[in-house]
């Protein structure tokens, strides 16, 4: 026989378990949507690079943009922004994105597929 | 096609394109969005929104089967590109995109009951639709110069047949005949173009007839990137070019079709080929929908597109008042993607993007010769206006210069990568 003390024990457990498994959900949810919010931010973001950088990985005549080291794309605007590294298209259009925008767009065109045909 | 989950996420793996949440539209059945007119601002909008991750049923009104681009045109006018090379078509976005494409004109658009009437009387249900007209020619403005006058001295600021006929008469022409360009006032599309084509068609005389001569008949004073023009003239082709401003003839007030005349108020020039660039308004579309207000061309919200005459109906490039952004393919694209991602957030109830409008022009002095303005916008208080903006410089080592003009082409096939492909 379980003593009386003991059931409200694990009934008390079960109540943690559950709400922590609540927490756990919501806090699974929020970890999901914000990340759901952070790809279509950076997919907004990589549209803007798409109207010079195909973002299927081809390069013609301008350098392809996808698959990059998230660190180094981060490393290549920020040089781009202070003037470091110059062209004056790239200064221009680093200087409408924000340290966050950049790498939010960063995590994105890293997780970009490169095509291997020709298109 | 209806667009569903499972062939947005196939896509977007395939493809690499924009993966944005993926959200129901609040009907059961998908939000519609007619887009009207094919041009770079119709195909961008059209494509971003069937990319958008929203459940949208996105029709392409356009009648012809291909586009050919008017921007690197010139190329084609100087012998450096084939109008092929120019011209895309619209199998991707049906394809891989799943947009409907309805090769028929548009003739209505009707607000109150959301329907675009196509010429075969069959009608389109939108939820929003997009206008992407283009431009339209003021014909009448030059004495004489009407749509049938474009036979024989060609505007060719659409690109097709217009710049086809262009070609052919620069190539028929004599060596020692004189080549006009009758530049028209602000604001009009491209405005780097007419002066640039005065480069490359300098380049193709400077080959086949170095005795012929170029003049440009302006409406206007000042132009876009003056001094690099006046600075590549001198160095590429000196003699060859000359440019008059408004203050000295007022421009031109007419032309004689039979004689292949030109007068401006005290003048008259006889030209081997002449090269009318008209003044411009909205695309006719525009103007019989009520989209265009006094000036000619459409006033928008600058962070939606959404026109302020007509409620639920968005408008994108050359047609729109676009404050201080320029009429370029560039900026065209640029305003579609931000209008697509507007859309999308109110057919699906999710957040309004902040709108990111930027424009680019390259600028071909000659082959090795390029130039390059980057400028940004930002959309406040129902305009646009110009935040930043950076323009090569006179002066320029011809190493920077020639990589310029290595880009210029690699922009090209990405550009209409983004928009067509």
């Amino acid at each position: 026989m379980i003593p009386n003390g003991c059931r409200m024990a694990s009934f008390r457990g079960l109540g943690r378990l559950m709400a922590l498994s609540i927490v756990a959900s919501v806090v699974a949810l929020v970890a999901h949507s914000g990340r759901a919010a952070d790809t279509q931010r950076g997919a907004q973001l990589a549209a803007i690079c798409a109207s010079c950088h195909r973002l299927d990985g081809h390069d013609k005549g301008i350098p392809s943009i996808v698959r990059l080291d998230k660190n180094e794309l981060v490393a290549i605007m920020a040089a781009f922004k202070s003037g470091e590294r110059s062209s004056q298209i790239m200064h221009a259009v680093a200087l409408t994105l924000s340290d966050n925008d950049i790498a939010t767009l960063a995590d994105y065109l890293a997780t970009l597929p490169k095509e291997t045909k020709p298109r | 096609m209806t667009w569903t989950r499972r062939k947005f996420g196939a896509l977007a793996g395939a493809a690499g394109i924009a993966a944005i949440g993926v959200r129901e539209a609040k009907s059961t059945t998908n939000a519609r969005v007619v887009v009207v007119g094919g041009g770079i601002g119709g195909a961008t909008v059209a494509k971003y929104l069937a990319a958008s991750g929203a459940s949208l049923e996105v029709t392409l009104v356009e009648p012809n089967q291909r586009y050919t681009t008017c921007f690197f045109s010139n190329y084609y006018l100087a012998g450096l590109r084939s109008l092929e090379s120019l011209t895309h078509n619209y199998e991707t976005l049906a394809q891989r995109y799943g947009i409907k494409i309805v090769h028929e004109p548009a003739t209505a658009i009707d607000p109150v009951a959301k329907t675009v009437t196509l010429t075969s009387g069959a009608k389109l249900e939108y939820d929003r639709a997009v206008i992407a007209p283009g431009i339209a020619f003021k014909f009448g403005t030059i004495e004489g110069y009407d749509q049938v006058a474009t036979q024989i001295m060609p505007h060719a600021w659409n690109g097709g047949p217009q710049t086809k006929l262009l070609r052919a008469q620069l190539e028929s022409m004599e060596d020692g005949g004189l080549f006009v360009i009758s530049a028209p006032p602000d604001p009009f599309r491209c405005p780097p173009g007419p002066y640039e084509r005065a480069c490359l068609v300098a380049y193709y005389f400077k080959q086949f007839k170095p005795r012929a001569k170029i003049l440009i008949l302006d409406a206007k004073d000042t132009f876009f990137e003056q001094d690099l023009f006046q600075d590549a003239w001198n160095r590429h082709y000196p003699g060859m070019i000359e440019w008059l401003p408004g203050q000295f003839t007022g421009g031109v007030k007419s032309v004689d079709l039979k004689n292949r005349t030109i007068r401006t108020k005290d003048e008259t020039f006889s030209a081997g080929v002449a090269n009318i660039i008209p003044p411009q308004i909205a695309g006719e579309f525009a103007q019989k929908s009520g989209l265009a207000d006094q000036s000619g061309w459409c006033p928008v919200d600058p962070v939606t597109f959404e026109s302020k005459l007509q409620p639920g109906i968005h408008v994108v490039g050359d047609a729109i008042s676009g404050g201080d952004m320029p009429k370029s393919a560039f900026a065209t694209n640029s305003q579609a993607k931000v209008c697509a991602f507007a859309i999308a957030a109110v057919l699906t109830g999710s957040a309004q993007a902040e709108p990111h409008l930027f424009n680019t022009c390259f600028t071909i002095l000659s082959p090795d010769d390029a130039v390059s303005d980057a400028i940004s916008f930002e959309a406040g208080a129902g305009a646009i206006k110009m935040k930043d903006i950076f323009i090569s410089r006179v002066g320029e080592s011809d190493d920077l210069r020639r990589q310029v003009a290595h880009a210029a082409n690699g922009w090209y096939t990405a550009f209409t990568h983004d928009v067509f492909g």
